[in-house]
């Protein structure tokens, strides 16, 4: 140990102190290789470790935003919008991080949270000033603040009030109270309300389409949320964005083929002949002639979309869709074109309808006159169910069939819309003769009365059948003829003299414009059969007769007013928004003006049972 | 051809300075790198603090004002003779040892955190621990130096004069030390005390008997005290109780796995921003870590085992001129600054059990720079004398 020059000794006097150097050694070299040991470990943390390390650090302060797409606008064909998204603010808590202090107590000034998940104390003070920041009852708020989940743990994050106008949210936050927090959300605003509500249907408060447009192009409008990966500070302020931004795909405008104005009209118009015949509701179409586009749908009753109330479904029917009704005469015309078709009659042609009634298989075909002889088009004009009904059974059924389902009953019409009825067009083959009377003339067959406008396509464009449709069309679709146009021409006189005097529609007749169309009153199908007081009186038609623009239909459902016959309930709406749509349209008049011919005092309106 | 090359290394050697010019620039750097890091580390939490007014430069001025005093204390402590040191190092051990025992004094002394460790004196508060590091160099350098005799040699009287006397002493001032409790001033001093025996000849086996006892007293209080339990299990498993018992040293690690190679910039750092307590004091490394990522950390590390083996070459020198007080002097503050950075280090990287031991010249805090600096002047000091000496002047 000692070196061998240096004799031990035990003296007891100082003794000069020898210092080894190995120990000197021995020591520094185990402190370099320390100092070695904390590179080592250095290099491990921050060069081989460090994805883990980081990827714990994210989970700790990295936050991922949602960054909402805007919803995309509804407008009709002109551009004005229909349907618009407009920022707000919606409230939540994190009942995690609040903890109710019980009454009388305050968090004492300057209170630090010992540790991350220890609650913030709140003043029962705090907890009434947030109730009435937020308009809701103290118990609810307190409530909500203190839910818990099953397993007993408390959510981090409770809606408390949504979709509140931006200037009151920021009177919330500026309480400054823990665990409060805003979300800027996007709220459906539809200017026209209840007017559209059964075109566009409605979101619900997360921004999902529930009916109508609104939920059948939900993808195509709701486009695609974006995200944003930031890292925020203890204290939730944003520090960086750490990740590249996605941006949110904003949602596609939808231009529909809606004309806002025509809607509008169609509405107000229907709403009165409802509540003037004391109906249960009713329903109205318009087409564009030549394109099948659809200018307006409305029903009543209908309901404000604008409004986060419980919704009555009975009111959110789009009636003209997905209801059936049995067409009633409105159907004689499609019947009369094809025996036309068939060459067994010609419009002059005279069929017996002597006796006002038929009886077939214990049934009776009855007319509300006995009108004796009458030529084919008067068998129209005067809406005769027996004449209808020998000229029906004067046809091969299989050729009655074909030219029905060409027309598109028993079919969807296919616009898009959820829940659209198809109807009920029986196999020909399994009609009995007095079916294909009644069929005739629109009993025995349930149509919705979309598909009634589109089929009256037929007469105004010369024979031809489209596709309706609900967005707007840069050119009409291809049009299936179903029948030839000379037998079109000839039916659709016959229309057109069916609202002039001696016909059932005169109501129907406009100002200045041709009109040809036809009314249909229908006994409503109730328990056991037909009932007696129950109807649903209709009319469809279209105008300029020379050249038609526009097809309307309108079905008023249980008239309960003075009359129910078709042209008396369902025809001055017809015509008023037939006046309003055309002069909108700037469509030229083919009359003059003074063409309206009501029939006279002494001359009684003609009425009918179909 | 061999005496010429000679001949140029010696010509191409620096002229002799009268002290050490490069440790002196080493520690200027740290002190600089510390100030720097103390801002960027503290501004983010200075700015949302009450207690500092909210002003963001508090710390900042604090600092700047401890190292002013601190290099004021250095260039006193380089102005005395070591010889005076050696002196009143009894003396300064009552001091220090009266001190620590009036920091336990209720009303007097200072709790912090769960730690009673300052002692407040109006302006500033004084931690004596700190200093108690710088007199315990001073100290257990005068006591080898006086009992040369029971060093080396006979067993029985190695321990019971050579040992025993160091022995209760250091377990007054350990003692001490744990009533606070401080327990990484109670590891750096039993280094620097158990360090200067060693050095200065003590019997290595004795040592290593020593050095199992000592282990073992460790580990006993280690599991005697919750408290030092608590810390020991967080340290080995930070991921297992990360926002509890593992909080500080998993948002520690996460510092250093953030910076990679050359950090995310200075000022950039995440970690400062409430997430790691401490970030100014004993977490300082992990936000250098952070903002001048792993080559940042090497150059600290390597400018403490610079000084560490300055220190010790000092030391060395004053040896080979018989000057045992002076390398003993020199040698103590290379052990307490390389066993105090070390473990400050370890503690930042997972190494180590979180101590609450400052990163020397670093971290913010009066009495440890004062005390850093103080020791750093007496080293200087010794290298001062050590030149003298060389040049023939008798110091």
């Amino acid at each position: 140990m000692n070196a061998p020059t240096q004799p031990r000794t035990r003296q007891r006097f100082v003794q000069q102190l020898k210092l080894e150097r190995w120990r000197v050694w021995f020591i520094l070299a185990g402190l370099m290789i320390l100092f070695g040991v904390l590179i080592a470990r250095g290099f491990f943390l921050q060069i081989m470790d460090e994805g883990f390390l980081q990827q714990q650090g994210e989970a700790r302060y990295a936050r991922t935003l949602k960054l909402e797409a805007n919803r995309g606008m509804i407008t009709d064909r002109n551009g004005e919008p229909l349907a618009i998204s407009t920022p707000v603010q919606s409230v939540w808590v994190s009942p995690r991080s609040v903890k109710l202090l019980p009454p009388g107590q305050k968090r004492p000034a300057g209170w630090e949270p010992s540790s991350e998940k220890e609650p913030v104390p709140m003043s029962r003070e705090e907890l009434a000033q947030l109730a009435k920041a937020v308009d809701m009852p103290v118990k609810v708020v307190e409530s909500r603040l203190s839910t818990s989940r099953k397993s007993g743990d408390k959510p981090d994050f409770v809606w408390l009030k949504r979709h509140m106008a931006p200037q009151d949210a920021k009177k919330v936050l500026e309480l400054n109270l823990p665990g409060v927090y805003a979300q800027t959300e996007y709220r459906r605003y539809y200017p026209a309300g209840e007017v559209t509500a059964h075109i566009l249907g409605f979101t619900n408060i997360d921004g999902k389409g529930q009916e109508g447009f609104e939920l059948t192009r939900q993808d195509m409008l709701a486009g695609k949320s974006g995200s944003r990966t930031v890292i925020r500070d203890r204290r939730g302020f944003i520090v960086e964005d750490i990740s590249t931004i996605i941006p949110p795909k904003d949602g596609e405008t939808l231009t529909l083929s809606i004309d806002r104005r025509i809607q509008y009209l169609a509405y107000r118009e229907l709403k009165a002949a409802v509540e003037a015949n004391k109906a249960l509701g009713g329903g109205i179409v318009v087409l564009d002639a030549r394109t099948g586009e659809v200018l307006a749908l409305a029903n009543t009753p209908s309901y404000n979309p604008n409004s986060r109330a419980r919704i009555d479904p009975a009111r959110r029917r789009n009636r003209a869709v997905t209801d059936l009704y049995e067409p009633g005469s409105t159907m004689k015309p499609i019947t009369i074109a094809t025996a036309l078709e068939s060459g067994k009659v010609t419009p002059s042609t005279v069929i017996d309808t002597t006796g006002g009634a038929m009886g077939m298989a214990g049934y009776t075909i009855k007319d509300t006159h006995n009108y004796g002889a009458l030529t084919v088009e008067r068998v129209l004009v005067k809406s005769s169910n027996v004449g209808t009904a020998r000229i029906a059974l004067a046809q091969d059924r299989e050729f009655l069939w074909q030219h029905y389902d060409a027309i598109g009953f028993g079919q969807p019409p296919r616009t898009g819309f959820p829940g659209e009825a198809s109807g009920k067009l029986r196999a020909w083959k399994t009609w009995r003769p007095v079916e294909q009377a009644t069929m005739a003339y629109g009993y025995g067959i349930s149509v919705s009365l979309m598909q009634m406008a589109r089929a009256y396509q037929v007469f105004a464009t010369d024979g031809e059948i489209r596709p309706v449709t609900f967005t707007k069309q840069v050119a009409p679709l291809p049009g299936k003829r179903v029948f030839s146009p000379e037998v079109v021409r000839e039916v659709r006189l016959m229309m057109e003299k069916a609202t002039q005097p001696g016909g059932t529609g005169t109501r129907a007749q406009v100002v200045g414009y041709r009109v040809a169309g036809k009314t249909g009153t229908a006994k409503k199908v109730g328990v056991g059969g037909y009932t007696e007081k129950r109807y649903v009186g209709s009319f469809v038609g279209f105008a300029p007769v020379s050249d038609p623009r526009l097809i309307v239909a309108v079905m008023i459902d249980e008239p309960h007013g003075d009359s129910y016959y078709g042209g008396t309930v369902a025809g001055p709406a017809f015509s008023n928004v037939m006046a309003g749509s055309l002069r909108m349209l700037g469509v030229p008049p083919d009359a003059p003006t003074d063409n309206i011919l009501l029939p006279g005092q002494d001359e009684p309106e003609v009425p009918e049972e179909t | 051809m061999k005496h010429i090359f000679y001949q140029a290394l010696r010509r191409s050697r620096p002229s002799m300075h009268a002290y050490d010019v490069a440790l002196l620039w080493g520690v200027l750097i740290l002190l600089a790198f510390g100030l720097v890091m103390v801002y960027s580390a503290s501004i983010a939490m200075a700015e949302v603090d009450k207690d500092t007014g909210y002003r963001s430069t508090y710390f900042l001025v604090r600092h700047s004002v401890f190292l002013v005093l601190g290099l004021a204390g250095g260039f006193i402590a380089f102005n005395i003779p070591t010889k005076t040191w050696q002196q009143y190092a009894p003396l300064l051990f009552i001091v220090g040892v009266i001190l620590l025992a009036l920091v336990l004094v209720p009303g007097i002394g200072r709790e912090v955190n769960g730690s009673q460790r300052w002692l407040s004196l109006y302006v500033v508060n004084l931690q004596p621990s700190e200093l108690m590091k710088f007199i315990v160099v001073l100290y257990a350098a005068d006591y080898t130096v006086r009992k040369a005799a029971f060093m080396g040699g006979d067993f029985v009287a190695s321990i019971t004069k050579g040992l025993l006397p160091m022995l209760v002493v250091m377990l007054v001032v350990g003692g001490l030390l744990l009533l606070e409790p401080d327990f990484g001033a109670f590891a750096v001093i039993t280094a620097i005390a158990v360090g200067l025996l060693f050095l200065g000849g003590f019997d290595w086996r004795l040592f290593a008997g020593l050095i199992a006892l000592l282990a073992v007293g460790f580990v006993g209080l280690v599991v005697s005290s919750p408290y030092r339990m608590q810390r020991v299990l967080g340290f080995l498993d930070p991921w297992q109780d990360p926002y509890g018992k593992g909080y500080q040293l998993s948002h520690s690690l996460i510092a250093f796995g953030r910076g990679e190679w050359t950090g995310v910039g200075l000022g950039a750092s995440v970690e400062k921003l409430s997430y790691l307590p401490e970030a100014h004091t004993d977490f300082l490394m992990a936000i250098i870590a952070e903002e001048l990522g792993f080559v940042g950390v090497a150059v600290i590390v390597c400018l403490f085992a610079f000084l560490v083996f300055r220190a010790f070459m000092i030391g060395v020198q004053a040896a080979k001129l018989d000057r045992a007080y002076q390398a003993l002097l020199a040698q103590g503050i290379g052990i307490w600054f390389g066993v105090q950075s070390v473990i400050n280090i370890g503690v930042n990287m997972g190494l180590l059990p979180t101590k609450g031991l400052t990163l020397p010249l670093l971290s913010f805090g009066g009495s440890g720079i004062l005390a850093n600096l103080v020791a750093l002047g007496v080293l200087l000091r010794v290298d001062f004398e050590n030149r003298q000496a060389l040049r023939g002047f008798k110091p």
